[in-house]
């Protein structure tokens, strides 16, 4: 039997808007409005103060670890390119998509202050909790856009997971599920270079992280993922295409991390610091606001006044989170299940006594648990 | 959350820099007493063993403290700055005071801090804790941490391991090489002391601790040394260093609690024969003659019997040494610290002798004129803390040794004696043994049999062994 080609891949790489802030008119067609430029530039400017402030928070004892969204921001245009009934299940590293989306700000900060209501999002945002654990939630992802599918609504599932979470199990489990079962699931994999101190050239063999997805039958592309245009147009493409043909997408965005990998890290141990000018130069806002400045759409003026605003929001932001109501521990069985299970509240109600079966009114509340 | 908050809002206590970490290296102040600051200003550079972090201000305010030194490990918890009260009462208080109230931690901590502060200071003096970003060695925490604790400036290596990391090997290598200066103070010297001591085949071979003027001993009745320069504080308290002789009794008495497991048997000896006894060889003998060398003498039989209690342990090497001979200790109070002299072979001592001996310890430990090996090699202690006032007592161990008898202040009473009451003079005695060495029951009999001979006062005339 002769030899011949059976598979044929291609990995297309967009740059849209470059580091210069020159834009590419012809691939920019259709993408992201000039007012939406300037809202994602605002937004993603209150971003970067909210992490810094965050990061100060910190250190100064008055949040637990947090990790620094810092040079990320531009994954924010994909709130943009979503729509309210769409589902946004994030690791970490996407604060400025899930404020867009509509995760009140505070909710961060409480998360990271170690307060359970910080991952009670409010009825009606389609966001679950930001998680901790390496791509665990991606399956949770799949599942969503499975049940979405069932239920026949006209939204996705988009799941946010850093590079060195394609080398995890589930990974490969949600995208195996996601492209076999056609689900309108859409991955985003935040390319920034470093798995804490992992740098990428020790995470995979692959040539991009984006090629993973081939395997499973994705459509896989690379974009520049400082550049809101292409990260918006990736996003509203890889949208379209769930919903009309059932194929998932895996976007590999193509950033890097500014900040350590959380306040428990000291990149400068590990990092070079001729990479990290490098990639300063790569800023989204940076370019953004070049692009906005060449437009006239943008001035110092408007720059004072938006870091003024920055500053007000946040401090308002941060007065809210320190300022809550002390929780009580009661609270940990309150915000996961919409009817509790018997053995759950089993455990609710002996909580605040003993271990089970070591007082005798202890076997009243077994039983008036069963039913009996 | 994030870790301890202090209840004054004037006070900002050190929070976790990173995620478990309890104590970070102060590498340089950014503000001074005095300095208006923003919320969110940097207030300080820090080292924790993963990061060089700046810490910011919680809040505006006026820089009134700044609690530490640069080069100082601070402790997570502690008070790090002190802000200007912004009116309310607590800005009224002395501040030393509010710092104080704030956190209490702050009166417990001055052992531990100076323990770390001993290690790191060597470190600092040579390099003058600024600036150490640039040139930063390659270095895991854990070799962070041995070099810091051998008073190594990491920095200042040239790494062997890969991609020029500086391992512990090269660490111990420049700490042996004696290359780093440094202040700390000079070990003990150990081996050598012993070796000059008396070479008898019963030496406890264990004598790591140079049992210098001022070896630990019994935690009794001991007086605050002076030595220290008294600095002024608040409220007419005056913050004394702890240095030199107080601090080596500490560090002994430290040790001891934290490797003996103590547990201490109480019971009274009606001794009223002995009284007797006493009395009787101070008249034969024209000397003056107390209950100690009775008890010495009465110890020095029972640990013949017990010889699990005559011993001394190695905690390094796992091992425990049962001496043929008794040395015993007389813990001592001197008017520089805690002493314990020691009467080498006191089992083969009559009481008279041991009597003289204590005399004479007595004399040359109060004119400080007593040679460093009379203060070494004790096999047991007795510490007689009924000289004052105090009928029992918990004496620690004169680690490495693993039982200490703690005498306490006769007195007459009530005694049932077979169906009958009458006034006995009763000695109280407190055995304190390594429970780890010296089971309970054991403890108890040896307690019981010195009871026993005290009651017997004329056997214990002459010496055990001849």
């Amino acid at each position: 039997m002769p030899t011949k080609v059976i598979y044929n891949a291609k990995i297309n790489q967009i740059q849209i808007l470059d580091e210069n802030g020159k834009l590419d008119e012809k691939l920019a067609r259709g993408g992201l409005k000039d007012a939406q430029v300037l809202k994602l530039y605002e937004h993603m400017s209150i971003c970067r103060h909210y992490d810094e402030v965050a990061f100060k928070l910190q250190r100064s004892g008055r949040m637990g670890t947090y990790p620094q969204n810092m040079g990320q921001e531009a994954i924010g245009a994909v709130a943009l390119a979503a729509i309210r009934a769409d589902w946004m299940v994030p690791c970490y590293r996407e604060n400025a998509a899930l404020f867009l989306h509509g995760l009140p700000m505070e909710k961060i900060l409480l998360h990271w202050m170690g307060d359970e209501r910080g991952n009670q999002i409010p009825e009606g945002v389609n966001i679950t909790p930001i998680s901790i654990p390496i791509g665990t939630h991606m399956l949770h992802a799949a599942g969503i856009a499975w049940a979405l599918k069932l239920r026949k609504e006209d939204a996705v599932a988009f799941t946010f997971f850093g590079d060195g979470a394609t080398s995890e199990g589930d990974f490969h489990e949600a995208m195996n599920f996601a492209c076999t079962l056609k689900l309108p699931c859409v991955f985003i994999c935040q390319n920034n270079q470093w798995a804490i101190s992992v740098p990428r050239s020790k995470q995979t063999a692959s040539e991009t992280f984006a090629q993973k997805g081939l395997a499973y039958g994705a459509e896989c592309l690379q974009i520049d993922g400082n550049d809101v245009f292409a990260v918006y147009k990736a996003a509203k493409d890889a949208r379209a295409r769930a919903l009309k043909d059932g194929k998932p997408t895996l976007i590999e965005a193509y950033t890097y991390r500014l900040g350590d990998h959380t306040t428990a890290d000291d990149a400068r141990r590990y990092r070079d610091a001729k990479e990290l000018e490098m990639w300063r130069l790569r800023d989204p806002l940076i370019r953004t606001r070049k692009y906005l400045e060449a437009k006239d759409l943008w001035s110092d003026d408007k720059q004072k006044t938006l870091e003024a605003k920055a500053k007000e929001i946040v401090t308002k932001v941060v007065k809210n989170a320190e300022g809550i109501e002390k929780p009580t521990n009661d609270d940990i069985f309150d915000h996961t299940f919409a009817e509790l299970p018997e053995e759950i509240i089993r455990q609710r109600d002996t909580m605040h006594t003993h271990s089970l079966g070591q007082r005798p009114e202890q076997e009243t509340l077994r039983a008036s648990a069963r039913g009996v | 959350m994030a870790g301890a908050k202090s209840t004054d809002p004037n006070v900002f206590i050190l929070p976790d820099l990173g995620e478990g970490v309890h104590e970070a290296e102060l590498i340089k102040w950014r503000v001074n007493p005095g300095d208006t600051v923003e919320e969110h200003d940097i207030l300080a550079e820090m080292e924790t063993d993963k990061a060089l972090v700046e810490v910011p201000s919680p809040r505006a305010g006026t820089i009134a403290q700044l609690h530490g030194e640069e080069g100082e490990i601070c402790h997570v918890g502690n008070p790090l700055v002190t802000y200007e009260g912004g009116g309310g009462e607590k800005a009224k208080q002395p501040r030393a005071e509010g710092a104080a109230k704030a956190a209490p931690k702050t009166e417990t901590a001055p052992e531990e801090e100076r323990e770390d502060a001993g290690t790191v200071v060597g470190n600092l003096s040579a390099s003058p804790g600024v600036s150490r970003t640039e040139g930063k060695a390659l270095a895991t925490p854990a070799v962070r941490r041995i070099a810091r604790d051998l008073g190594v400036d990491i920095d200042s290596i040239e790494g062997s391991g890969m991609g020029g990391r500086v391992t512990e090997r090269d660490v111990r290598a420049v700490a042996e090489g004696g290359a780093p200066s440094s202040r700390r103070e000079p070990e003990p010297e150990r081996a050598p002391a012993r070796r000059e001591a008396p070479d008898r085949e019963t030496e406890p071979r264990h004598t790591q601790r140079q049992v210098a003027e001022e070896t630990s001993s019994a935690a009794l009745a001991v007086k605050i040394a002076g030595g220290g320069v008294p600095a002024p504080a608040a409220g007419g308290s005056q913050r004394i260093p702890f240095r030199g002789t107080r601090r080596t009794i500490a560090k002994r008495l430290r040790e001891s609690m934290d490797t003996a497991v103590h547990f201490t048997v109480m019971d009274e000896a009606e001794i009223s024969a002995l009284d007797g006894v006493r009395k009787q060889t101070a008249a034969a003998s024209g000397e003056k003659v107390s209950y100690l060398p009775f008890v010495v003498s009465a110890v020095c039989r029972a640990l013949k019997e017990f010889p699990s209690l005559n011993a001394t342990v190695d905690d390094e090497k796992e091992e425990i040494t049962r001496h043929a001979a008794v040395h015993i200790g007389v813990a001592t109070d001197t008017e520089h610290g805690l002493s314990v002299p020691v009467i080498p072979d006191a089992d083969t001592l009559g009481v008279l002798e041991v009597g003289r001996h204590i005399t004479e310890l007595a004399r040359l430990t109060r004119e400080r004129s007593i040679p460093r090996e009379r203060l070494m090699g004790s096999t047991f202690t007795i510490s007689n803390v009924g000289s004052y006032a105090g009928r029992f007592a918990t004496p620690v161990i004169n680690y490495p040794e693993v039982a200490i008898l703690a005498v306490g202040r006769m007195r007459e009473g009530v005694v049932a004696d077979n169906g009958a009451i009458r006034v006995g003079k009763l000695l109280p005695l407190s055995l304190a043994c390594d429970h780890r060495v010296v089971d309970g029951a054991e403890g108890a009999r040896c307690l019981a049999r010195i009871i026993e001979l005290l009651q017997r006062p004329q056997e214990l005339l002459t010496p055990v062994r001849g």
